[in-house]
């Protein structure tokens, strides 16, 4: 290069240089943006502040109560409702997606006609032409011209339905729930004599027994039972604490929080159960029942030996013995029945023995509450749905109503399914918000109007109307469902608002509220609840006399079939029925006990893994009656030895991007139709054959490792070892007997501490998470996830350990007992000593004035030398600039910056809500109160585990509770000064 | 970055010029092509006095043009009307709000309503079509600033805003850390990067 040259790009080069560098923080080019004023100003609300709106929940048959947080008219968070007597203030995982549901990127925003093999779009206007035409010439055409399938819906939904039904000259709907608990309702029939769901107050037990019910998952209604559960299993100010066995083939999360696990062979439970209602009778109990009906016991019971029961279903007689005498000595038991997951031909076998011992133990049944039982037995049994489906083929009906069902995902199987829907007789119109495996096949898809934009009425449980109201505004011109059917049903056009007025008549017409101005407080606080604590509710209705000679099925003793390996289906508690499966969050959470985010591997134990030769991540094809799917290999310990269990929930092959070709569906492998003993569907098969495929399939985990490896990090303590905790002094420096140094300047020791101790403004902020409550579901990471605009990275970064949470719920294993599980959620520990401020080369990471660590976005240059310090690994590093496909990013909290790529990030202890409540002490010129200051985290959890507040104040919870004996902090040796106060887990033994 | 090439441009003009002063005090032969030399410098200075005009001229740095001439001098200055009618929400919330087309034809309807702007204004409100003012103070996005919190605290809004009642179109501001942090020093104001501005 000749010195010309070099010149010359010397020059340009500064010149450039000069011109583009610029430190203005808007950018070279400053943008030109536009405010938009509204034209009428809506009285409720405020630009720049939350109106919060009450309505329910709709993600699964519960019937949850929340806030609805809306900003400028778009909702970016929900919330549960205090004041509702099901979640009191909770909300799960699941509800906390409904979001995602309404901003998600492939929701349809118009009607869609199928003609010939493609879809047309057309206007609602059009949509509702059509289906008037087809229901008006159909109903013509004489009786059950039209059928309808629906979700499990509200009563007052239910009411309309039945009203443009009955003018159409149909049958009322088919409800369609692919969990209905049939094998629940069928025992319930037989031996209480009544065909309902009741609920349990599990609050008042201090023994509980479940025989695979997943109550704190999928089952009847999660939210409340963790609630419940934990108030019965949490150390109580006496020092004691309930006492929980799961008996089932493997551990859900409900079974990884048991205090006992007891490894039955699948379909043994009923073995388990007939065997305790031997033991039972024969200590005496049950002696006040009805004669006859003791008699049956008397004569179905005495074969279940103990050896009996020792030999089939696996459980070591030692467990087994020590369970049945605290059945015996326990004043106050509950059993529980089976959940989804031991859906077969036994299932209802154990769920009447589980009643019948339910009896026995308590005659007054006083632990069953049949005043409030739960929505969800209004559904069909299988049978009913596989029955209406295969009777289409011959009477096809003119017109098929679909309403938010999926049966051509929940029922591969069932061909006739399939058949009904495509039929060309039959014009199938999907009432559906998404193009999921059903709505593809139909003629045409009605896009309604979800949840969170509806008026609408759901008790998740008799004697609980609770009400939705519209929380946001509309993304779409679409209708809701009840304004659809009512003018096709007066043969008009469309008119919003009729749907409303059918609601609130009713509620008038059956005084449920006496007049308007009651409907309005009743919506503003989301519902009648004139039961406020529906465990003291004595209106305990009387339980008929049972009908002895239908224990008969009890009588025989069922074998196991052992050829092969059992498959089992469960539930799972991120997807539900696989209706969550296109929400990223739920898919990007991972699964609480394996920590698999996005895929569906199959669970084995180890040892049936070391006999078949397969490591973790290999694939392998599992086939059964000449079907089959292929999905890797997850090993756990949790599982019994043969059998396979895969969650439900993905495997979709329609529905969005999120959903499509992610994960395995598991149902596909399962028999059709439903079985014959109980009218349930089959989840539970065997005789199932295991080939290797040779390929591997890499885990997107979550989990470093499975056991702490001898370092503080997940302590428990035994329940009689409570007093020893009590006694005991740190005197040391060593990992274990280090002592708990609180992050104020009290806990500086001019010994061992470098850096001069931080002073606080009024307040330290601290959390103290009690490891004995938390129970693992993921509610926090999930509302973590909504509340601070944490980044999706898919499956391939997950991998590749680039995940984004700012909490995570890990997940140990005892190594001693693997059926012990810890969950320890682990966000950002706030220490006073942080490792990752003093290694910041541009001071990135600040120590703010109330304790807290900030992160400052814009000045952090990506050196990630903080992470490396980190000793709790919970700083996130953005590799990427994640996306929020449009409308997702409508989302997106306001009030929490979107990190862009190269920039740090982690817990804030949720400082837009510190700083909102700030402002309203502020505004009152008072201190922040306990409890006011509440992370999104601490606000969701269903069991009460996490307590945010400040140190500062010697009477606030948090700091009472750091007081506590089993108080530690995690790697607290390497004196880092936490301000996250973890509490010990307390176990027990039998 | 305007600044810039401005100064760039005169430092590149004045220089030319001195060349050619030196050169002829020198008493260097005039080249040949001196008139073409000289039709490019003219050119170039004709260029830089276009730019000129049309981005510096003194008193163009009024603000940015809204779609309906809305004047702050008439409304705020002449008729005296407090900032918070129209921004109501500045001692409640974040966002100071902006008024709903509504609260413009309280007065309009009867205040020169037939004046062509104020047509404009009616348009906008039988069409149920929001207005779409022009943007014309900048904070940055990683900024969250509570307009209540100052408000309370008795910082008049002039202070940020300047004196906005002698404005017909707002001038507008770019907000740099440097001007909030200097009044938060002087008051003794928060410093703490998250609990006073970032979130």
């Amino acid at each position: 290069m000749d010195r010309r040259t070099f010149l010359k790009i010397l020059a340009s080069g500064s010149v450039g240089f000069a011109t583009g560098y610029s430190p203005d923080p808007y950018g070279g080019s400053r943008p030109d943006k536009t405010l938009y004023s509204l034209v009428n100003a809506p009285e409720d609300m405020v630009t720049g502040a939350p109106t919060w709106y009450a309505t329910t929940c709709r993600e699964c048959p519960a019937g949850c109560g929340i806030l609805a947080k809306n900003r400028e008219g778009r909702v970016i968070k929900l919330e549960g409702n205090p004041l509702h007597p099901v979640n009191r203030g909770s909300l799960c995982m699941r509800g906390q997606a409904a979001l995602q549901g309404v901003y998600h990127p492939d929701r349809l925003q118009t009607p869609m006609v199928k003609e010939g093999n493609k879809w047309r779009k057309i206007s609602f206007a059009e949509a509702q032409h059509l289906l008037n035409g087809r229901l008006a010439a159909a109903a013509q055409g004489g009786r059950d011209g039209i059928a309808m399938v629906t979700e499990t819906v509200g009563q007052t939904q239910m009411d309309l339905f039945r009203l443009c039904l009955d003018a159409w000259k149909a049958s009322p709907p088919i409800i369609f729930e692919p969990f209905a608990y049939e094998s629940l309702k069928g025992a319930n029939e037989a031996v209480f004599g009544r065909r309902v769901l009741p609920s349990y107050r599990m609050e008042s037990a201090d023994l509980l027994v479940a025989f695979g019910a997943d109550f704190l998952e999928t089952w009847l209604s999660p939210v409340e039972y963790a609630r419940r559960f934990k108030s019965m299993h949490s150390i109580n100010d006496k020092g004691e604490k309930g006492f929980f066995c799961h008996v089932s083939p493997f551990q859900s999360l409900t079974g990884a929080n048991a205090d006992l696990w007891l490894a039955c062979h699948p379909g043994t439970e009923s073995v388990v159960a007939l065997g305790l209602l031997r033991e039972a009778l024969a200590a005496g109990l049950g002696s006040g029942l009805p004669r006859p009906f003791l008699a049956e016991l008397e004569i179905l019971a005495p074969p279940f030996t103990r050896e009996l029961v020792a030999e089939r279903t696996g459980i070591a007689p030692g467990d087994y013995a020590r369970l049945i005498e605290a059945l015996v000595r326990s004043r106050r038991p509950l059993v529980l029945g089976t959940g989804a997951a031991a859906a077969d031909a036994s299932a209802v076998l154990t769920d009447m023995a589980a009643n019948c011992l339910n009896w026995v133990l308590d005659p007054a049944l006083s632990r069953l509450d049949f005043a409030h039982p739960h929505r969800v037995q209004t559904a069909s049994t299988r049978s009913q749905v596989v029955e209406f489906f295969r009777s289409m083929k011959d009477t096809a009906p003119q017109v098929l109503l679909l309403h938010n069902v999926n049966p051509v995902y929940a029922m591969p199987g069932v061909e006739s399914v399939e058949a009904a829907i495509t039929n060309e007789r039959t014009f199938t119109v999907s009432f559906s918000c998404f193009l999921d495996e059903t709505s593809q096949l139909a003629d045409l898809v009605f896009p309604v109007r979800l949840p969170l934009e509806c008026w609408d009425e759901y008790a998740g449980k008799e004697g609980l109307p609770s009400t939705l109201q519209p929380a946001m505004g509309r993304l779409t011109e679409a209708p809701q469902l009840g304004d659809v059917l009512l003018a096709a049903y007066g043969g008009t056009d469309l008119k919003e608002g009729k749907a409303k007025a059918f609601l609130v008549s009713r509620f008038l017409n059956q005084g449920i509220v006496k007049d308007e101005g009651e409907w309005l407080r009743t919506l503003q606080q989301g519902g009648v609840f004139r039961e406020r604590d529906l465990g003291a509710s004595n209106s305990r209705s009387p339980v008929p006399q049972p009908d002895p000679s239908r224990l008969n099925p009890l009588r025989q003793i069922p074998e196991g079939d052992r050829s092969g390996f059992t498959f089992v289906a469960a539930p799972s508690l991120r997807f539900f029925d696989g209706r969550g499966a296109n929400r990223p969050w739920l898919c990007e959470i991972p699964d609480p006990l394996t920590r698999v985010a996005w895929q569906t591997p199959v669970l084995m134990h180890p040892a049936t893994m070391k006999a078949e030769a397969l490591q973790q991540g290999d694939r392998v094809r599992i086939s059964h009656a000449g079907k089959g799917i292929e999905a890797p290999i997850y090993d756990a310990p949790w599982v019994k030895p043969g059998v396979l269990v895969m969650p439900m929930g993905q495997g979709h092959f329609a529905y969005g991007r999120y959903a499509k070709d992610k994960g395995i569906n598991p149902l596909a492998l399962l028999p059709a139709g439903a079985e014959k003993a109980g009218d349930g569907p089959v989840h539970v098969i065997s005789g199932v054959f295991l080939r290797r495929t040779g390929s591997r399939e890499p885990l997107a985990r979550t989990d470093g490792a499975r056991i702490p490896y001898g370092r503080k990090i997940a302590l428990s303590v035994p329940l009689d070892g409570l007093e020893e905790l009590k006694q005991l002094r740190l005197p040391g420096l060593t990992m274990w007997d280090f002592p708990m140094t609180l992050p104020l300047p009290e806990g500086y020791d001019p010994t061992r501490d470098f850096y001069p101790p931080h002073g606080h403004d009024r307040y330290r902020w601290s959390m103290v998470v009690d490891l004995d409550r938390c129970i693992g579901c993921g509610a926090c990471a999930a509302a973590c996830y909504a509340e601070n605009n944490i980044g999706i990275v898919g499956e391939e970064q997950v991998r590749r350990g680039r995940e984004m949470a700012w909490l995570s719920v890990e997940r140990y294993l005892d190594p001693v007992d693997a059926s012990r599980v810890t969950f320890l959620p682990l966000m950002c520990q706030h220490c006073d000593n942080a490792p990752c401020e003093s290694v910041c080369p541009v001071y990135a990471p600040h120590h703010g004035k109330e304790g807290m660590n900030n992160q400052i976005y814009n000045r952090c240059i990506g050196t990630r030398f903080c992470s490396q310090n980190c000793p709790y690994k919970v700083r996130r590093f953005n590799w990427f600039a994640w996306e929020w496909p449009e409308p997702l990013q409508l989302q997106l909290n306001p009030n929490v910056t979107v990190r862009s790529k190269g920039v740090m990030e982690k817990c804030s202890f949720c400082i837009q809500r510190i700083k909102e409540v700030h402002g309203r002490a502020e505004n009152e010129k008072r201190p922040i109160r306990d409890g006011e200051a509440v992370p999104a985290c601490v606000q969701t959890c269903p069991t009460g585990a996490l307590t945010f507040g400040s140190l500062m104040d010697p009477e606030s919870r948090a700091r009472r509770l750091v007081d506590d004996p089993r108080a530690y902090q995690i790697l607290g040796y390497l004196n880092t000064k936490p301000a996250v106060i973890y509490l010990r887990k307390v176990i027990q033994q039998l | 970055m305007t600044q810039l090439l401005w100064t760039l441009l005169t430092l590149a003009l004045s220089a030319a010029g001195l060349l050619m002063v030196l050169s002829r005090l020198r008493g260097i032969a005039p080249s040949a092509n001196r008139g073409p030399v000289l039709a490019v410098f003219v050119c170039a200075a004709a260029v830089v006095g276009f730019l000129f005009l049309f981005y510096r001229t003194p008193g163009t740095d009024i603000g940015v043009a809204q779609p309906i001439p809305f004047s702050h001098r008439v409304h705020s200055g002449v008729k005296n009307i407090q900032c918070e009618y129209c921004h109501p929400y500045v001692a409640q919330s974040i966002h100071p709000g902006l008024p709903p087309v509504e609260k413009c034809l309280h007065c309009h309807k009867y205040i020169i309503a037939k004046h062509p702007e104020i047509v404009k204004e009616h348009w906008y409100y039988d069409m149920r079509a929001p207005t779409p003012w022009k943007k014309a103070n900048y904070l940055a996005e990683h900024v969250v600033f509570n307009h209540q919190r100052h408000i309370k605290k008795e910082v008049a809004c002039r202070e940020c805003h300047g004196t906005v009642e002698t404005m017909d179109r707002i001038r507008g501001k770019y907000f740099y850390m440097e001007f909030c942090i200097t009044c938060h020093r002087q008051r003794n104001a928060n410093l703490d990067c998250w609990l006073s501005c970032h979130n």
